[in-house]
C-alpha cells in the first residue's frame, strides 16, 4: 500500500485516480477541485502567501527570475501565473521589450492578475489567457521559456504537463520550475509539520475564509514528488542540462532543463 | 451594457490554438468566441480573457462547424 502510495504522487497511475492533498479523487475531479479552491482564494492569495512565508516567496520568485535571466525581445510562458507575479518581474527583466503569456486553469486568478497588473500602470505586454496545463493552447515551438512557480503540484498528471512544456519551446528553449520540497527540512521537521499543518490553515481560514483551501495546499506539498523525481520525469520529457537548486535549507526547489 | 468590457488582445488572438487539436481557431467577434471545427467547440472570450478549457466551452451545433 505504501509502495502504491508512493508511486502515485502527482503522476499518473493506472486506478484512474489523483491526490488531492491526502484525499483520492478521481483524476478526472482534481482539475476542477483544483480551479473552484483558487476561484475562492484568487482576491487574498497573494497576501496569503506574505502572511505565511514572511515574504520569502518573493526572495524565491526573484531567484528563479534571475536564473532565467530573461533577455529583451523573448516569449515567456509563465503557467499557473495567476496573479502575475512572476510575470511581471520577467516582464521588467525584458525591459518591456517581447512578449510574457499568463496562462491559469482559474479565471478568477487570472482576473486578480490582470487587475493588479493594470493597477500597477503595466498595461499591454502581458497577455492573459484560461488554460490547462496539460494541454496548452499554443502552437509548437512556439516560446523561448516556459515558468511554473507553485503550480505544478495541482497539475493532476505532471508527466503531460511536462510534455506539453517541451512541445511549445523552441529548441534550446528554457524550463523553470519552482516548487515546495515535498521533504520537510532536516533538523525542523517537528516544527515545520507544526507550521504546515496547524498553522497554515488557521491562517487561511482567518484571512481567506477558506480552511479546506490552505490545508490543501499544505498537504498537497507532501505528496508532490521528490526533488529527484521530478528532475527524473524532465529527463524522460525530453529536457536536458537538468539542474536542480535548493533554496531556503530546501523548503523550495528549482528545477532547471532546456530542451533539446 | 453600461458596464466596461476589455477586449482581447490581438496579439494572443494570433498565437492561440486549439488545446485539443493544436489547429487554429476562427475568431468570432461578435460572440466573442474562439471556434475549433475539428473539437467541434466555441472557446468564450469573456472580459478580453480567452477561456481555452474545454470544460467550460460550447459544443458547436449541427453545420455550425465549417
Amino acid at each position: 500500500m505504501v509502495a502504491a502510495m508512493a508511486s502515485a504522487r502527482g503522476e499518473h497511475d493506472a486506478t484512474g485516480g489523483a491526490d488531492f492533498g491526502f484525499r483520492r479523487v478521481g483524476e478526472d475531479e482534481k482539475p476542477g477541485l483544483v480551479r473552484d479552491l483558487f476561484d475562492r482564494v484568487a482576491g487574498r492569495y497573494d497576501l496569503m502567501n506574505d502572511l505565511m512565508s514572511g515574504g520569502v516567496h518573493r526572495l524565491w520568485k526573484r531567484e528563479m527570475v534571475a536564473w532565467l535571466a530573461p533577455r529583451p525581445g523573448m516569449a515567456v510562458l509563465d503557467v499557473a501565473g495567476g496573479t502575475g507575479d512572476i510575470a511581471r518581474r520577467v516582464w521588467e527583466a525584458m525591459e518591456g521589450e517581447g512578449r510574457v503569456i499568463v496562462c491559469d486553469a482559474s479565471e478568477q486568478m487570472v482576473d486578480a492578475g490582470r487587475e493588479r497588473t493594470w493597477n500597477a500602470g503595466l498595461i499591454g505586454g502581458i497577455e492573459w489567457l484560461v488554460g490547462d496545463a496539460e494541454a496548452l493552447p499554443l502552437p509548437p515551438r512556439s516560446v523561448d521559456a516556459y515558468t511554473i512557480a507553485f503550480g505544478i503540484r495541482n497539475v493532476t498528471r505532471i508527466e503531460r504537463a511536462l510534455e506539453e512544456a517541451a512541445r511549445v519551446l523552441r529548441p534550446g528553449g528554457r524550463f523553470l520550475c519552482l516548487e515546495f520540497s515535498s521533504r520537510p527540512p532536516a533538523g525542523v521537521d517537528r516544527l515545520y509539520n507544526a507550521y504546515s499543518f496547524a498553522v497554515i490553515p488557521t491562517l487561511g481560514a482567518a484571512v481567506t475564509g477558506q480552511r479546506d483551501a490552505y490545508a490543501y495546499l499544505v498537504e498537497s506539498i507532501r505528496r508532490f514528488p521528490p526533488p529527484e523525481r521530478l528532475a527524473a520525469m524532465m529527463t524522460d520529457a525530453g529536457f536536458g542540462g537538468v539542474r536542480v537548486r535548493s533554496l531556503s535549507a530546501g523548503i523550495a526547489t528549482l528545477h532547471s532543463g532546456w530542451r533539446v | 451594457m453600461g458596464e466596461e468590457r476589455a477586449t482581447v488582445d490581438p496579439k494572443l488572438l494570433e498565437i492561440l490554438v486549439c488545446p485539443l487539436t493544436k489547429e487554429p481557431l476562427r475568431y468570432d467577434a461578435e460572440r466573442q468566441e474562439l471556434i475549433s471545427d475539428k473539437a467541434k467547440l466555441a472557446f468564450p472570450i469573456r472580459d478580453g480573457i480567452p477561456i481555452m478549457l474545454p470544460d467550460e466551452a460550447r459544443p458547436l451545433e449541427e453545420g455550425e462547424a465549417r
